[in-house]
C-alpha cells in the first residue's frame, strides 16, 4: 500500500514529462511535413552562394515596401514567378515606410525597398543602404479621405474636415507612414497643423483631439473601415483593398507634395541583378501595368 | 484502495485529455468562426429586380433577361503616361481586349465605345435604347463591385454616349479607345487637344509634365470589357453555406497555428530547465545576491514586453557592438526564428520561476535536512523530495509559462518580424490579418486562442484539483516507511502540521 503510494508520485511526474515529450515529439513531427521554415529561408540572412546571373539558380528576393501596395504587389509578384520560375519571394513585408527605413538600420537585410514618399527613401539613401543608382520613382498616388461605407458624412471642402459634425479622423502617424505626413501638409494649408512639412509640428489644439494617429495607412484605413473614426486620411489605393470604405473627398494635388514611390536596391542585395529586372518588370510588363490599374497606382 | 486505482488510472487518462485537446484545438474553431464568415462573402447583386448576377472575380456579369453578358471586365482606376519605345501616347488606361468595348467615366458624361464589327456578331443595334439599358445594367453591377467603394459608376448623374468610332473628341479631349501601344497589348488612350497633340501617329519623344497632367484629367477611370452571347458564359458565383465555410478554411493558412507551437514548446523546453536551476539555486546563494537576481529574474513580468523586445532589439541588432560582433559570428537573431523563441523565453522565465521558487520556498526545511541525516545526496534531495514535493507547482508554472509565450505579441513582432511561416505567431496573425482587412480570419485565429488558453486553464484547474484529492488520500495513510516523510502527500507549506505528524 505504502509502496503504492510512493510510485504514484513518480508516475505523475513521469506521466507529465511523457506526455509533453511526446507532444513536443509530435509536433516536430507534423512540423516537418509543414512547409515549415528552414535555416535557408531566413529572411535576414541571403544564402551567400547564390550568383544571379544564371537563369535557372534558385533566387528568393526580399522586399520591404510601402503598407499601400499590400495587396497588388503580391499579384504582380506571382506573375513575375509564373514568368520566372526560378525566382520566389520571402515574405513581403508591408509597413509604413519609416518603419521600414528603421528596420533597415537595426540591421534587415532585404533586397527591395520601395517606400511611398521621397523623404524615407532619401533616408535609406542617406544611410548609404540603397544602391543611388537603382533608386526609380515608381508609382504615383492620390491621398483621399475615406469614410465608412453609406456614411452620411459629407466633405465637400477640406475645411470640412474640422466641422463639428466630424468627432474623429484617421491619420497617419507622419515619422512613419508618409500618408499621415502628405495629410498633414494638406492640413497646414489650412491652418489645422503648424509645419507645412507635414512633419514634426503640432495639429490645432480643437483638431488635435479628434486626431487617431495610426501607425500605418492600412490601419488608418481600418479604423476608418471598423467605424472607430469617422473618416481618415488615406490613400485612394487603400480603398480598393478594404472592402468597407468609400471616397469623402479627394484631396487637391496642390495642398501636399506629389505622392511618389520610389524605389531602390539594396547595396548589399546578393541578388541584385535578379531585383533589378523585378523593378523593370513591375514598371513596364504589360501584364504588371493591369494589376496597378486596378489597384489604382499610377505607374510612372 | 480506491487512491490505488486512481493513481493507476492517471497515466493512460492524461494521454487520453491531451490528445482529445489537442483534436478539440484543430476541430472546434472550424464551427465557431461559421458566423464570421458566412455573411461576409454574398457578392450577387440583387439591388435591381430582375438580378444581375455577378461572378465572385467581378470579371462576368450576365442577367436572365438579357441576351449577352460581359466578360473579361476590368477596371482600370489608373492608367499611365509613360512613353513606350520613346513615344508618348497621351494618358492611357489598359484595356482587356483588342475588340472590347470600352466605358470612359467623366464627370460630365460617360463615353461608351462598343466596337462596331463586335456588335454586329451579336446582331445588337448599339443605338437601341432597350439594349443600352440591359447594357447598362451589368456595367454598373459589374462596376460597383469592382469599384470597391471608389466612384462607381451607378453613382455618377451624367448621361452615357454611345458611339461606335474608335476615336472621338470629347469637351477637348481625344479618346483613342483601343490603340496597340505595345505589340498585342491595347490601351485606351486620352491626349488633351488644347496642348499640341501627341497620337500614335504623330509621336513626340518626350511627354512635358504640363501636358500629360492636363491628359490625365480627361477620364475619371476607364472600364473595359467584351460582350458575349448569354448563352454561352457560365457564371462562377461566391460560394455560399457549407461550400463557403469549407473554401474559408481551405484557404487559411495554417502556418501560424504551427509556427506558435514550434516556438513556445521550445521556449517552454529552455524555461523549464533553466527555471528551475534558477529557482533551485537562487536559493542557495547570499541572500543580498540573491534580492538583485530575483529582480532581474522577474523584471520581465513586469515590464511592458515591447521593452523587451526594444532591449533585445538593442543587444542583438546590428546598432551596438556585441549585436554586430554576433552576426560577425553568424548568429542572425534580429528577424528570424531564434529571435522569436529568445523573445517568448523572455517573458515566460519569469512566470515559471517565480512559481517554482515560490514552491520551493514553501516546502519545510526540515524535510531537506532529514534528508540530509539519512545520507541522501544532495542531487537525490532535490530530483527525489525537492521535485516531487514542489511538482505541482512546477507544472502549473510550466503551463501557464507556455501560455504566456504562445500569448507573446509586443516582445516577438519587435525582435522577430512578421514572416509568414517563419515567425508570424498567432497574435501576430491576429494583428496583421485585422489590419490588412481579414477580420474573418483574424476571428478565426481570435477563437483558436481563446479555446487554447481555456484550455490550459482548465488543465492546471484539473490537475490541481486531481493532485489536491490523493494528497488528501495520502495525508491519511501517515509517513512513508522508506524515505521517513509523508510521502507523496505534497501538502508542502500549506498544512505543514499534517506533515510532521507522527506515524
Amino acid at each position: 500500500m505504502k509502496k503504492n503510494r510512493r510510485t504514484v508520485i513518480s508516475i505523475s511526474i513521469r506521466t507529465c514529462v511523457t506526455v509533453l515529450a511526446s507532444i513536443a515529439l509530435a509536433f516536430a513531427l507534423i512540423g516537418c511535413t509543414q512547409p515549415a521554415p528552414q535555416p535557408s529561408e531566413k529572411p535576414a540572412e541571403q544564402p551567400q552562394t547564390q550568383a544571379p546571373e544564371p537563369e535557372a539558380t534558385p533566387v528568393q528576393l526580399q522586399i520591404f515596401a510601402a503598407n499601400s501596395l499590400e495587396k497588388a504587389l503580391p499579384e504582380v509578384q506571382a506573375l513575375y514567378t509564373a514568368a520566372h520560375p526560378n525566382v520566389t519571394f520571402a515574405d513581403t513585408q508591408f509597413k509604413g515606410s519609416g518603419d521600414l527605413v528603421t528596420e533597415i538600420q537595426g540591421g534587415a537585410a532585404p533586397d527591395i525597398l520601395i517606400t511611398a514618399s521621397k523623404g524615407t527613401m532619401d533616408t535609406a539613401e542617406e544611410g548609404a543602404f540603397i544602391d543611388p543608382a537603382s533608386r526609380r520613382d515608381m508609382f504615383g498616388n492620390d491621398l483621399v479621405i475615406a469614410k465608412g461605407m453609406g456614411s452620411n458624412v459629407q466633405i465637400n471642402a477640406l475645411e470640412d474636415v474640422a466641422g463639428d459634425n466630424i468627432t474623429s479622423i484617421a491619420i497617419g502617424d507622419a515619422d512613419a507612414v508618409p500618408a499621415g505626413a502628405y495629410a498633414n501638409q494638406a492640413l497646414s494649408t489650412i491652418g489645422l497643423y503648424s509645419d507645412d512639412s507635414g512633419k514634426g509640428g503640432s495639429y490645432d489644439t480643437a483638431f488635435e483631439s479628434k486626431v487617431s494617429i495610426a501607425s500605418s495607412v492600412g490601419n488608418a484605413a481600418k479604423y476608418v473601415e471598423s467605424g472607430d473614426c469617422q473618416i481618415g486620411f488615406v490613400y485612394s489605393s487603400d480603398i480598393f483593398r478594404f472592402s468597407g470604405i468609400e471616397v469623402a473627398y479627394v484631396i487637391p494635388t496642390n495642398t501636399h507634395k506629389a505622392i511618389l514611390y520610389p524605389g531602390a536596391i539594396l547595396k548589399n542585395s546578393q541578388n541584385a541583378a535578379t531585383a533589378a529586372d523585378f523593378l523593370d518588370f513591375c514598371l513596364n510588363d504589360p501584364g504588371a501595368q493591369r494589376i496597378w490599374s486596378q489597384y489604382g497606382f499610377e505607374v510612372l | 484502495m480506491s487512491t490505488v486505482k486512481l493513481k493507476r488510472s492517471l497515466q493512460p487518462r492524461a494521454l487520453v485529455i491531451i490528445m482529445s485537446v489537442l483534436l478539440f484545438c484543430l476541430l472546434a474553431p472550424a464551427h465557431a468562426a461559421y458566423a464570421a464568415t458566412s455573411n461576409t462573402t454574398h457578392q450577387t447583386d440583387t439591388t435591381t429586380s430582375t438580378p444581375v448576377e455577378v461572378s465572385r472575380n467581378g470579371t462576368e456579369a450576365k442577367s436572365a433577361d438579357t441576351p449577352f453578358a460581359i466578360t473579361d471586365f476590368l477596371r482600370s482606376n489608373k492608367g499611365t503616361s509613360k512613353t513606350y519605345n520613346s513615344s508618348y501616347y497621351g494618358y492611357r488606361y489598359p484595356i482587356t481586349a483588342p475588340d472590347a468595348f470600352v466605358v470612359v467615366a467623366k464627370e460630365s458624361a460617360i463615353l461608351v465605345y462598343l466596337p462596331a464589327n463586335h456588335a454586329q456578331e451579336l446582331t445588337l443595334n448599339s443605338q437601341d435604347p432597350d439594349t443600352q439599358q440591359a447594357f447598362i445594367r451589368l456595367l454598373e453591377a459589374l462596376d460597383l463591385q469592382v469599384a470597391n467603394g471608389n466612384l462607381p459608376l451607378a453613382t455618377l448623374t451624367t448621361p452615357y454616349l454611345f458611339t461606335t468610332e474608335k476615336s472621338i473628341t470629347h469637351q477637348g479631349y481625344l479618346y483613342q479607345f483601343a490603340v496597340e501601344v505595345e505589340p498585342g497589348q491595347y490601351y485606351t488612350c486620352i491626349t488633351s487637344e488644347s496642348v499640341p497633340t501627341a497620337s500614335a501617329t504623330t509621336s513626340i519623344t518626350a511627354a512635358s509634365d504640363t501636358q500629360s497632367s492636363y491628359d490625365k484629367n480627361g477620364a475619371l477611370y476607364v472600364d473595359s470589357g467584351r460582350l458575349m452571347p448569354a448563352a454561352v458564359v457560365t457564371i462562377t458565383l461566391a460560394p455560399t453555406g457549407a461550400q463557403a465555410v469549407w473554401e474559408f478554411f481551405g484557404g487559411i493558412d495554417y502556418r501560424p497555428f504551427w509556427v506558435s507551437m514550434r516556438t513556445s514548446l521550445t521556449a517552454m523546453f529552455f524555461v523549464f530547465i533553466l527555471g528551475l536551476a534558477a529557482a533551485h539555486y537562487s536559493l542557495k546563494i547570499n541572500q543580498r545576491v540573491r534580492a538583485v537576481l530575483d529582480s532581474v529574474f522577474t523584471i520581465p513580468m513586469v515590464l511592458p514586453p515591447t521593452v523587451c523586445g526594444f532591449l533585445l532589439l538593442v543587444a542583438f541588432g546590428n546598432s551596438t557592438g556585441f549585436g554586430r560582433w554576433l552576426i560577425d559570428h553568424g548568429v542572425v537573431l534580429i528577424f528570424t526564428w531564434p529571435g522569436a523563441v529568445i523573445a517568448a523565453f523572455v517573458v515566460a522565465f519569469p512566470l515559471m520561476y517565480r512559481t517554482t521558487r515560490g514552491a520551493f520556498e514553501s516546502l519545510d526545511p526540515n524535510l531537506g535536512d532529514a534528508a540530509r541525516t539519512l545520507g541522501w545526496s544532495d542531487r537525490r534531495i532535490f530530483f527525489r523530495l525537492t521535485l516531487p514535493l514542489a511538482w505541482p507547482s512546477i507544472a502549473a508554472g510550466t503551463v501557464l509559462s507556455f501560455a504566456r509565450a504562445l500569448g507573446e505579441f509586443g516582445a516577438t513582432l519587435f525582435v522577430a518580424g512578421n514572416f509568414v511561416g517563419i515567425t508570424q505567431t498567432m497574435p501576430i496573425a491576429i494583428y496583421f490579418q485585422w489590419m490588412g482587412g481579414h477580420t474573418d480570419v483574424a476571428t478565426f485565429w481570435v477563437v483558436v486562442v481563446i479555446l487554447i488558453s481555456f484550455l490550459v486553464i482548465l488543465f492546471i484547474n484539473w490537475y490541481a484539483a486531481h493532485t489536491q484529492r490523493y494528497r488528501m488520500a495520502g495525508a491519511d495513510e501517515g509517513i512513508d516507511e522508506e524515505t521517513g516523510f509523508s510521502g507523496p502527500k505534497t501538502k508542502t507549506a500549506k498544512s505543514p502540521g499534517k506533515l510532521l505528524r507522527p506515524g
